[in-house]
């Protein structure tokens, strides 16, 4: 369960988050939607504390991330996939997979490279193991990136706009891998602005403006019945 | 006026004699050099607030000073406050060293600026510590993008170890400034030692051409 309790966070004097409270169950899947510039990549980044919160708790497991000590705990049971990949250029595909497992969870090459191989068949790129990044399209380096996260055996997954980057044509496929993972029963967290899929795979839709959660409710809800004047203005911009 | 081609001929093996010396101080400055400047270019980044503000202010004080000083600071002064003398070729390779690491950090510094933010991110939230992400997947984006100012740091070393001349240390240039004192053959022993430092830094650009061209490949296949 990841716990987020009056979570703030201030760039300078710009308040991006102004108290955030919302609750992951295991094997839930949340999606967070909303005007750029929000804040709902900020909350994903204070979960994992790529963003270090100005204030509030975020509780993963148990584990508050206020204690310096569970961070790098934390980090490797939620993975996390950014809009720009940011796989690593100077390795294979494979290198990438295998990276952290060997070196954070101290498991044997070979170990290692097995999983990943499972991964890389789950995600449809086994045969581009030795490929370098650069060489695939950004539906299969993203593809390769939500491989690598996996690899950690992470308990839930922090999706920051996984499909923004993509050329329309790609979208589909990463989209399907994430499906997947879904049905899996991953405990996730997804920004993004695919309304289709956001219904399709949320158990819980969030509308978040202005740093702060202006609608949630069960998908339907939200997109047929939107309560807030806000969110039927952004719905009725996108739809 | 006469160029006087005998005197070149004589001196020349005593030159030579000379530049390899010139090519040790060298090698060994740039060598320590570069992990010092690696290391300290690492404080610097690390947020950690003493630690980065004593690599700032290394960096600021060999760059603000004379290399000449800091070579008359060590061989000079430092015997007064250490109470022995210091060996010219330990101080000169000192004083080389000391520069050399200063302006090699500021290299490996914007090196590791360079690369992109989403890579440290990235690492991080895999669970790598920071020296692991910095040690695995900065370092070796950042190597590629430092190959071509190190050279050129290597160059200049190359050629302002003469300095270390004025402690009568005996690389290229005291060398000729030796010969000249004996034979008053001006005019042929610089043009000689401008040539054999013209080789000298010559092959290093060649040779960091040559690294550059195969780290260039190592990224296409």
């Amino acid at each position: 369960m990841i716990e987020i309790k009056d979570l703030r966070k201030s760039f300078g004097k710009l308040d991006v988050l102004k108290g955030i409270n919302l609750t992951l169950q295991d094997q839930e899947v949340v999606v967070i939607i909303g005007p750029s510039g929000s804040g709902k990549s900020t909350v994903l980044r204070c979960i994992n504390y790529l963003e270090p919160p100005t204030s509030g708790e975020i509780i993963v497991d148990g584990l508050s991330m206020t204690n310096n000590k569970n961070i790098n705990a934390v980090r490797m049971e939620v993975g996390m996939v950014f809009q720009r990949f940011n796989l690593f250029p100077h390795m294979t595909v494979m290198d990438n997979i295998t990276l952290a497992p060997i070196k954070t969870r101290h498991i044997s090459k070979k170990e290692a490279e097995a999983s990943a191989l499972q991964l890389l068949q789950k995600v449809g790129l086994e045969e581009k193991k030795d490929a370098y990044p650069e060489m695939l399209s950004g539906g299969q380096q993203q593809r390769v990136a939500i491989a690598r996260a996996l690899a950690m055996k992470p308990k839930f997954m922090l999706f920051d706009e996984p499909t923004s980057a993509l050329d329309p044509e790609m979208v589909r496929e990463v989209l399907d891998v994430i499906k997947d993972l879904v049905n899996d029963g991953m405990g996730m967290l997804i920004v993004t602005h695919e309304m289709g899929f956001a219904r399709e795979v949320a158990d819980r839709v969030l509308f978040i403006d202005e740093g702060v959660i202006m609608e949630e409710g069960k998908p339907d809800d939200v997109f047929s019945h939107p309560q807030h004047d806000r969110t039927k203005l952004f719905l009725s911009k996108i739809l | 006026m006469s160029f006087d081609f005998n005197l070149v001929y004589q001196s020349f093996p005593l030159l030579l004699e000379g530049a390899l010396v010139t090519i040790e101080i060298t090698a060994i400055s740039v060598g320590i050099g570069f992990l010092l400047g690696l290391f300290v270019s690492i404080c610097r980044l690390s947020g950690l607030k003493v630690i980065g503000f004593l690599a700032v202010s290394y960096v600021n004080i060999i760059r603000g000073t004379p290399m000449l000083v800091q070579i008359f600071l060590i061989y000079f002064a430092l015997p007064m406050v250490i109470g022995h003398r210091i060996d010219p070729m330990v101080a000169a390779v000192a004083a080389c060293s000391i520069n050399s690491g200063a302006y090699v950090s500021e290299i490996f510094r914007a090196g590791i600026q360079s690369v992109d933010k989403g890579q440290m991110e990235a690492g991080r939230s895999l669970g790598l510590t920071w020296p692991q992400a910095m040690r695995y997947v900065i370092l070796p984006q950042a190597f590629k993008h430092v190959i071509p100012p190190l050279g050129n740091e290597f160059i200049s070393m190359t050629k302002e170890t003469s300095l270390v001349s004025v402690i009568g240390f005996e690389e290229l240039t005291r060398r000729g400034q030796l010969i000249i004192a004996k034979t008053y053959g001006s005019f042929e022993i610089w043009l000689t030692v401008a040539f054999i430092y013209l080789i000298m830094t010559f092959g290093i650009a060649r040779f960091v051409s040559f690294l550059e061209r195969r780290f260039a490949t190592d990224d296409r296949n």
